[in-house]
């Protein structure tokens, strides 16, 4: 028996130890904000964090983040920077299918946490592993930079 | 022809001889155990506690359970499994310069495997280098180490290998180029450069350290990457344990050089890396070392373990003198500070890799995964680096799973060429330049 702490909670489940913890969030637990998308680390869709860093979790094993912070796409928005981004999502719309955005959300939060007024070359070294196959690439940069200013007032 | 033309002629062939057994002789150069100078004795004759055989705490253990021991302390396993495919059945793909070459199915299948092998033959086959039919095998197979191996050892290898499930599986045919498929000429090669002969203590070591000779030597075959080959392919033991670059990797220095090799690290540290395939501050195993770690050293009991990091540290220092003395410290924390020159490797590394082994080298996610303090970083000529961005890892420690995927399809060469030159240069102290066609050279090397 495994045990997790996700978004503040403890959740136990039964896992082999290299089960990815994506399928775990997913097919066991079934928190299924966090998408699946290429399976080999290369799109991001699967992001979440780990002690407040954006990780992706399809090839993360289980065994490898036992007793560690883990925060999805489901537990971001209780964080105030988390409510930030979602809030900035929101007023510029920037989802268009939306199936890498709980991704791009989590990459975003974790940049404004450890980098509250990023510029552009900050967003490319934070982004540059969340692909968008609808090219909302611009949106999501101006969103970040919404964030940004959205903290600062 | 004259008397006196005879004798000249005579003469000539005397000398042509001779120097060509010379010759034959200084390539053969010494064995693996002769830098350590004192005396050796036939086991037979050796007073001290029994170097070859299973640890002391497997004193009961049946004939079928000493051979599993052996078996994964020789690591057959990893080079007679294919991909995928069943254990100990063959297939697994050698690519050498020269064509390809693959292993052989060593379950108990009577007209695949070795089911028809008599004890005889077992033991010339992996001493001996000798096919049941007399033809030779090549020396992928690395029986002028197991040459040492006794009589009772391989013996339980074989038991062991009798007790597996029989796999009907016969190997693709061999494809190398003339004159490397003309199996007869391993005759001359063996004769040179296999000694056939047993593993002889050394009376002036401690035990300890004679049993790790024999792990090492006879059994864990550390010798066929990490020594250098000379001009016949065979182990350079003037350099013995030097490094070199076997299958698309780079093994590195295992001497007791300060610098380059293991002088510095702790008893621990070694003894660490090879339990769970890393130490820290030291990198982690990967490519065929990460598969030793797990097959093989993280299954054997810690006495022999520090039975061979004890014989490891009296291996003669001999440096690598293109990697550098100091290993770089971790990186700038921010993206903005470091190496900046290379935009397609930064544009990779963050788009790929930042995620797991971050902006320092030193991960977030796990210990594992930190590239800072590894000798592959630091490696001017970047070959684990680019090998393991092509190859990923798939690594089983006691601790958990832990993997990094392979990028090999989903970057160009050029790509993994530029990432490679730009993690060296921010986490290295000397970073690389390597070229696409170096990266291509390396991915033919490492597909099955």
């Amino acid at each position: 028996m495994a045990n997790l702490n996700i978004n503040g909670e403890q959740k136990s489940f039964d896992a082999p130890d290299d089960m990815p913890l994506l399928w775990v969030l997913r097919d066991i637990l079934g928190m299924t904000g966090t998408k699946f998308g290429c399976g080999v680390a290369l799109c991001g869709a699967c992001t979440v964090h780990i002690d407040g860093k954006a990780v992706r979790s399809c090839l993360l094993p289980v065994s490898a983040v036992s007793g560690r912070a883990i925060t999805t796409i489901e537990g971001v928005g209780t964080t105030p920077v988390g409510a930030k981004v979602q809030k900035a999502w929101l007023d510029l719309e920037v989802i268009q299918c939306g199936y890498c955005q709980s991704g791009q959300i989590m990459s975003a939060a974790a940049l404004l946490a450890s980098t509250p007024t990023p510029d552009d070359s900050d967003i490319d070294a934070a982004m540059a592993g969340n692909i968008c196959r609808c090219g909302t690439y611009v949106r999501v940069r101006e969103a970040i930079k919404h964030a940004a200013s959205e903290r600062q007032t | 022809m004259t008397p006196a033309a005879r004798r000249i002629l005579g003469s000539v062939i005397v000398i042509g001889v001779v120097a060509a057994a010379g010759a034959a002789l200084y390539v053969r150069g010494p064995g693996p155990m002769a830098f350590s100078g004192g005396p050796k004795v036939a086991l037979a004759d050796y007073k001290g506690p029994n170097p070859t055989g299973v640890p002391a705490n497997m004193a009961n253990a049946s004939l079928i359970e000493r051979g599993e021991y052996l078996a994964r302390a020789a690591d057959c396993m990893v080079c007679h499994t294919a991909p995928g495919g069943k254990e100990y059945a063959g297939g697994f793909a050698f690519k050498l310069p020269f064509g390809t070459l693959y292993s052989t199915n060593i379950t108990p299948d009577k007209e695949t495997g070795i089911g028809n092998y008599t004890d005889q033959q077992f033991l010339d086959a992996v001493r001996s280098g000798k096919r049941h039919d007399g033809a030779r095998l090549y020396p992928a197979m690395p029986y002028t180490s197991y040459t040492y191996m006794t009589d009772a050892d391989t013996l339980a290898v074989k038991a062991y290998l009798f007790s597996l499930a029989p796999v009907r599986a016969a190997p693709p045919e061999n494809t190398l180029a003339f004159p490397f498929n003309q199996r007869w000429a391993m005759t001359f090669w063996s004769a040179l450069f296999n000694p056939d002969t047993r593993f002889e203590p050394d009376r002036s070591q401690s035990p300890e350290w004679n049993r790790g000779a024999y792990l090492v030597e006879a059994l864990a075959h550390c010798g066929e990457c990490h020594t250098p080959r000379n001009l016949g392919f065979a182990l350079d033991n003037r350099k013995k344990f030097a490094g070199a670059l076997t299958a698309g990797w780079r093994a590195f220095n295992i001497t007791s050089d300060k610098t380059t090799g293991l002088g510095s690290w702790s008893d621990d540290d070694v003894v660490s890396y090879l339990s769970i395939g890393h130490a820290k501050g030291h990198g982690t195993a990967s490519g065929p070392m990460g598969e030793a770690v797990d097959h093989s050293f993280s299954k054997m009991a810690p006495t022999d373990i520090k039975a061979m990091v004890a014989f490891l540290r009296t291996v003669p220092a001999v440096p690598s003198p293109d990697l550098p003395a100091k290993l770089a410290p971790p990186a700038p924390p921010s993206h903005r500070d470091g190496m900046t020159a290379n935009a397609l490797g930064k544009t990779v590394f963050q788009g790929a890799c930042v995620s797991c082994h971050g902006w320092t080298g030193e991960s977030a996610l796990s210990p594992m995964a930190t590239l800072t303090g590894a000798w592959a970083v630091n490696d001017p000529g970047a070959t684990n680096v680019a090998q393991i961005v092509i190859s990923g890892t798939k690594r089983h420690t006691p601790q958990g799973a832990l993997s990094m995927p392979a990028f090999g399809k989903s970057h160009s060469d050029m790509e993994i060429a530029a990432v490679a030159n730009y993690v060296t240069a921010r986490f290295g102290s000397k970073g690389s330049q390597i070229t696409a066609s170096d990266v291509a050279d390396l991915r033919k090397q490492t597909e099955q």
